[in-house]
């Protein structure tokens, strides 16, 4: 075991699954002591208790709605003091404009944006006092249009403009970066594809984004959070980390 | 100046009451279309239709677009009419507060007029657009672009309000209904002047803006709206999805 972030504590929201969850183990395996967090309670239990015998223990777990801003809180108070605060927890539905309605609209912004607002608000005195990090996590869709997209686009979107006004305002003693993935190959993902009527045309339509014509695995963005909020980093703030297997750089026509 | 004639033609302006959205309203009308003028009450709406004077066809829809709701009102004397071409989402609001003095009721205010407006604006007025294969011009900011300190609910607003603008332009393509965005530098509105006068050294204030800018001066509003007309026009036929800089070089480098 190695140890970049030895005694670091970390909290990732939305790590019980998919690219929280990967980032997760990668900062448990370089030893730092991380809180897991979910909404779904007895999930948490079950992945927290994995970490900890897996990794000997510095994982807590805490369960909380991000779509509930009492919920929010509860969470930050838990977190406590942190090294480095990742916004991992996002939400993605297929809308189109017409159909996408208030509520799915008030959705998406809460839990995509509003509430790692909330969070780094409630957290930024305690990573200022340990001069820490901010990691969101963004999306090509923050600078790429995608058709079905307007809510996760928008919220994305204004991920990167206030990842890049945290950046201005905590400097010098935190550091704010947006990790972009593609598409990866998570739950979030497969269930999508899975709700679409031809699931082998969605999947496919994933992998043709990318110019490497594949999707991430989740290891692959979970390395990309680590650099982000490790010392290699340290001149790095305000800035997109774009991990997109090469989407926004253009395409194969 | 460039004529352009909207004779025909039906425009929304949100939040024309005065600045900006004034300019662009006053704009369209002088160019004979139709104006659909909205602010946030009755009051400021009357107030800038009297200034308008008889320079062009225009109606009043008040309505506060910090909720949902409020677009659906904006858009129903447009529903009425039966015809829109032109959707300008311009209402924002812009009150500078460090992170800590940020709260929650700043911050809804702040992403639920900037962002949320003109996406319920957008979809209330779908039907209309996809009709006239009209357009919309989100007016963004520099801000949209790059950040600065003690603004994080606009900044944040504004970044999403171009996201935003790509994902109707891609969504709303095969209707022909084009989406850009407008990112203006600061502009001298009253609201500048207000602002200036409160900060108890307006030449200061306006010394400090200016400087902000390569150019050295602040954007005149008429200038701004003569582009968002441009951006309505036959000229722009093919730009969607676009995010055009008006700001003076602020957003391309440091002198």
């Amino acid at each position: 075991m190695a140890d970049k972030f030895a005694n670091r504590r970390i909290l990732i929201t939305g790590s019980t699954r998919g690219l929280g969850y990967a980032a997760a183990q990668e900062f448990l395996e370089q030893g730092a002591e991380v809180v897991i967090h979910g909404k779904d309670e007895s999930r948490v239990r079950k992945v927290t208790s994995e970490l900890a015998n897996a990794y000997r223990a510095r994982a807590r777990g805490f369960a909380a709605d991000l779509n509930s801003r009492t919920e929010q809180d509860r969470l930050a108070e838990f977190a406590g003091e942190l090294d480095v605060l990742v916004n991992c927890a996002g939400v993605y539905e297929e809308r189109f404009c017409a159909d996408a309605t208030e509520n799915h609209w008030k959705d998406t912004i809460e839990i995509n944006l509003t509430a790692a607002w909330r969070l780094a608000r409630a957290l930024s005195p305690g990573l200022k006092a340990r001069n820490g990090v901010i990691v969101n996590i963004g999306s090509d869709s923050a600078l790429l249009g995608f058709a079905g997209s307007v809510a996760y686009c928008a919220s994305k979107g204004a991920l990167v403009g206030l990842t890049r006004a945290l950046a201005v305002e905590l400097a010098p003693h935190v550091r704010a970066l947006c990790v972009c993935p593609g598409p990866v190959d998570t739950d979030m993902m497969r269930n999508s594809v899975a709700a679409q009527p031809d699931p082998v045309a969605a999947r496919r339509q994933w992998e043709s984004f990318p110019i490497l014509k594949r999707v991430a695995t989740p290891k692959e963005i979970a390395e990309a959070i680590l650099f982000a909020a490790s010392p290699t980093c340290s001149f790095q703030t305000g800035s997109l980390i774009v991990v997109d297997g090469g989407t926004t750089a253009g395409r194969i026509v | 100046m460039i004529r352009f004639d909207y004779t025909g033609k039906t425009v929304l302006v949100t939040g024309a009451g005065r600045g900006l959205g004034f300019a662009i309203a006053q704009a369209f009308a002088k160019a004979r279309a139709t104006v659909i003028l909205n602010d946030r009450t009755p009051e400021k709406v009357e107030v800038a239709i009297r200034r308008l004077g008889d320079s062009g066809m225009v109606i009043g829809a008040p309505a506060d677009l910090s909720s949902p709701q409020g677009s659906a009102q904006a858009i129903a004397p447009a529903l009425g009419k039966g015809s829109l071409d032109v959707l300008v989402n311009n209402a924002a609001v812009n009150i500078e507060r460090s992170i800590e003095n940020t709260s929650d009721a700043h911050w809804d205010e702040h992403i639920g007029v900037v962002l949320g407006a003109p996406f319920f604006t957008a979809k209330a007025a779908l039907p209309l657009l996809i009709q006239s294969q009209g357009c919309i011009i989100n007016i963004a900011s520099e801000l949209g672009l790059h950040a600065i300190a003690n603004n994080v609910a606009y900044v944040s607003a504004k970044h999403g309000l171009l996201a935003l603008t790509r994902a109707l332009a891609i969504e709303l393509a095969p209707h022909k209904v084009r989406v850009n965005a407008l990112c203006p530098g600061t502009m001298d509105t009253e609201l500048m002047q207000e602002c200036a006068a409160d900060s108890g050294d307006p030449e200061a204030y306006y010394r400090d803006f200016r400087a902000y800018h390569p150019l050295n001066r602040l954007a005149r509003p008429e200038e701004v709206a003569e582009f968002v007309l441009c951006l309505a026009s036959p000229a722009a036929a093919f730009m969607t999805g676009a995010a055009v800089v008006l700001d003076g070089g602020s957003t391309a480098g440091r002198m």
